[in-house]
């Protein structure tokens, strides 16, 4: 029997064939993973952010693999494992809201966890609601993201405005009588300069007399303003900005001879490498944290701060900051809402945004702390119930100062050889 | 008058750190007609080299500077009869295509240093650093007094190689033609790379003042591009003499505008006036010319 080649057929057949792989593959696919929860990470692992990107990651990982030792999340009586799925944002937003869209259509993940910066988060956040798939940021600290009203965003950690705010409101309760007068410096850019209004914020609220207020180019010589706080001498001095600035206000207190009684920053200052670059100069520096593993906080998957602590450090070699922390607790809050929820994935979009509603309903305590999300207000979808911990360098050391119930230590006021 | 006092040091100061930074750079406009975009990136580059000599070698960073300016008198040396070819190639607009060029060379470094230190920012500590000499209300750091004497001698051993050797009169007549340096025997092709080598060299040695009065992170190359370039325009470009002058007012004029009127308007009043100076005076506050 002879076969006839027909090229017409043979293009058909193939293009039915391939067709019908393109198609079905991808089905096949979804199909055996359905007992799966796929979770999406858009972070930056790669770019100028890629530190902190990581940072991220390993507390998204880190709960992704505990609640998987136990089976997966639990849901109506059975449990789902959780799966990881990656985008690199490489620290630019842009490229940021490539990955989320990514992740959404080509890797079907029913779930986000959150970037990184803020300016990553405000452009991914469109992705997440026209698709309608919950996400949940471990790291975002720009009150912006939260003023946008993001119906499917929630942020772990509350919004720079808060926490400083709320910070210098402790500090000042803890000094007491011992601070009247406070000054307010901030660099001329959006992150530094919210925080530095939420300093103003809090000294307006705790009864301080404010001297000054003055926000600066980055890439300003600061002897002009070291030697103006030098001259006015306030009890408290407070500085918005990052990393860089910091060691630049230090440096330049150091060589003008300055030393404020106390001296408040924010995220940075409890770095390694903030603490090595100003050596002995850190010595009393007050920072504002979320979250320390000193905190009496606990759950049933990490146990208590420390326990996490020392998980972390025993899975990746260091000791986890409170952006770590926060990302960890984002699988909490998922794992929690999918529990209420009580449908098994995968997840279409009209139970998604079931799943974003119970998110919106979370009440719980973690090793991070309470979780719950403002239903209303400037600070939309953003869990303000943590309470900062002002934490001081003693020796290279951070040690927790206040409130009270967090301290491990005595706050030092003021800062011995000040001016 | 106490602050007031304290502002003068402090704008004579950072005048010290803009000559520091600026003064290679009019150098290699002068002889090659290169605005070197790269030169915040040498600065940057030289911070870090010194960072890592003070932190894994161990060396002062007084020592290292010498080091650093060796380092990058060589690299420089080694990249000049590029950046030559490239300024007197047939292009069209080999000044432009140079001007490219070297922010090519400065994306580079860049991107080559984020890879290399991520966003972490770098000091470094000297015997001076924290150090100060108090003269009644007057506090002066004696890092920068120190950067501040540097520049001064980096003026004088570039005064002194200018005019009082045999390269410095080939470098001189290299400035003023180039053509007509070749017909009567300098090597323009060498001569071009040496200068090259000296600026990388002083920038580079720039940076490690840099970091130790202030930071250094791979960002921060782009703003020491553009105060070297502003002071090298007030300066004029090409004027060696200028920078001094020019330095010291801008630093004096950003200080007393950061303590008076407020840090946020400085640098939109320094780079007002200095248009408004550029009006009165194109070529600069000495002219053109080494």
């Amino acid at each position: 029997m002879s076969h006839k080649f027909s090229r017409r057929k043979f293009l058909r057949n193939s293009l039915l064939g391939t067709g019908a792989m393109t198609l079905g593959f991808p089905a096949l696919n979804v199909n055996a993973q359905e007992h799966r929860i796929r979770c999406g990470v858009v972070t930056s692992l790669s770019g100028a952010n890629r530190f902190g990107g990581n940072l991220t990651r390993r507390g998204y990982d880190l709960w992704a693999e505990e609640i998987n030792k136990l089976g997966g999340i639990e849901i109506a009586g059975k449990r789902y494992p959780v799966e990881m799925f990656y985008g690199d944002a490489q620290s630019r937003p842009a490229s940021g809201a490539d990955a989320a869209e990514r992740l959404i259509i080509q890797d079907k993940v029913d779930v986000l966890f959150g970037p990184y910066t803020s300016g990553v988060t405000l452009a991914v956040q469109p992705i997440s609601q026209k698709y309608r798939v919950p996400m949940i940021s471990g790291s975002a600290e720009s009150p912006n993201v939260w003023l946008a009203k993001p119906a499917f965003n929630f942020g772990m950690i509350p919004a720079v405005d808060l926490t400083t705010d709320k910070s210098m409101v402790v500090l000042a309760d803890t000094l007491g009588d011992r601070a009247k007068t406070a000054a307010v410096i901030g660099v001329d850019e959006p992150f530094s300069k919210e925080t530095a209004e939420g300093f103003r914020k809090g000294v307006e609220e705790s009864g301080l007399d404010l001297l000054s207020y003055e926000l600066f180019p980055a890439e300003s010589d600061l002897s002009a303003i070291v030697s103006k706080l030098k001259s006015s001498n306030p009890d408290i001095v407070a500085v918005g900005g990052h990393e860089s600035v910091f060691i630049n206000f230090v440096n330049t207190a150091k060589a003008l001879n300055y030393k404020p009684k106390a001296l408040i920053m924010h995220y940075g200052v409890t770095s390694a490498a903030f603490i090595n670059e100003t050596g002995s100069g850190s010595n009393g520096i007050l920072g504002v944290s979320v979250w320390t593993a000193g905190l009496p906080y606990k759950d049933e998957l990490f146990g208590t701060a420390s326990d996490y602590s020392d998980l972390s450090f025993s899975r990746w070699g260091t000791r986890p900051d409170y952006t770590e922390a926060a990302c960890s607790a984002s699988g909490l809050v998922l794992q929690d809402a999918a529990r209420r929820l009580g449908k098994a994935p995968p997840w279409d979009q009209g139970t998604r945004a079931e799943l974003a509603k119970a998110i919106e309903d979370t009440d719980i305590e973690t090793f991070y702390g309470p979780v719950g999300f403002a239903k209303e207000g400037s600070h939309y979808h953003n869990n303000t119930r943590p309470v900062p911990v002002v934490i001081q360098i003693k020796n290279g050391d951070v040690v927790p100062v206040a409130p009270e119930k967090a301290a491990k230590g005595e706050l030092v006021y003021p800062i011995p050889g000040t001016s | 008058m106490d602050l007031f006092l304290q502002t003068l040091v402090n704008g004579i100061l950072i005048g010290g750190i803009l000559i520091c930074l600026t003064i290679g750079f009019q150098l290699t406009f002068g002889v090659l007609h290169v605005i070197d975009f790269a030169v915040g990136g040498w600065a940057m580059l030289g911070g870090y080299t010194a960072y890592w000599l003070v932190t894994l070698a161990g060396i002062d960073p007084f020592i290292s500077i010498f080091l650093v300016f060796a380092l990058f008198l060589l690299i420089g040396r080694g990249l000049g009869p590029l950046i030559y070819r490239v300024r007197t190639s047939r292009y069209a607009r080999p000044d432009l295509m140079a001007l490219a060029f070297t922010f090519g060379i400065f994306l580079f470094m860049r991107g080559g240093a984020l890879w290399l230190w991520s966003y972490n920012s770098r000091s470094v500590e000297s015997v001076l650093s924290g150090q100060f000499l108090s003269l009644g209300p007057v506090t002066i750091p004696l890092m920068r007094l120190s950067a501040f004497l540097m520049a001064l001698l980096f003026s004088l051993g570039l005064f002194i190689l200018l005019y009082r050797s045999r390269f410095g009169m080939a470098v001189r007549a290299l400035a003023q033609n180039r053509d007509h340096a070749g017909l009567m025997g300098v090597d323009v092709k060498r001569v071009s790379a040496w200068v090259y080598g000296i600026y990388t060299g002083l920038t580079a040695s720039a940076g490690v003042l840099i970091a130790t009065i202030y930071s250094v992170n791979p960002t921060v190359g782009i703003r020491y591009t553009l105060f070297a370039f502003f002071v090298a325009v007030l300066a004029g470009l090409g004027s060696v003499g200028g920078v001094l002058v020019a330095g010291l007012a801008l630093g004096l004029l950003e200080a007393y505008v950061a303590t008076y009127i407020g840090a946020r308007y400085s640098l939109l009043i320094v780079f007002g006036t200095l248009y408004l100076a550029l009006l009165v005076a194109p070529k600069g506050v000495l002219g053109r010319g080494i």
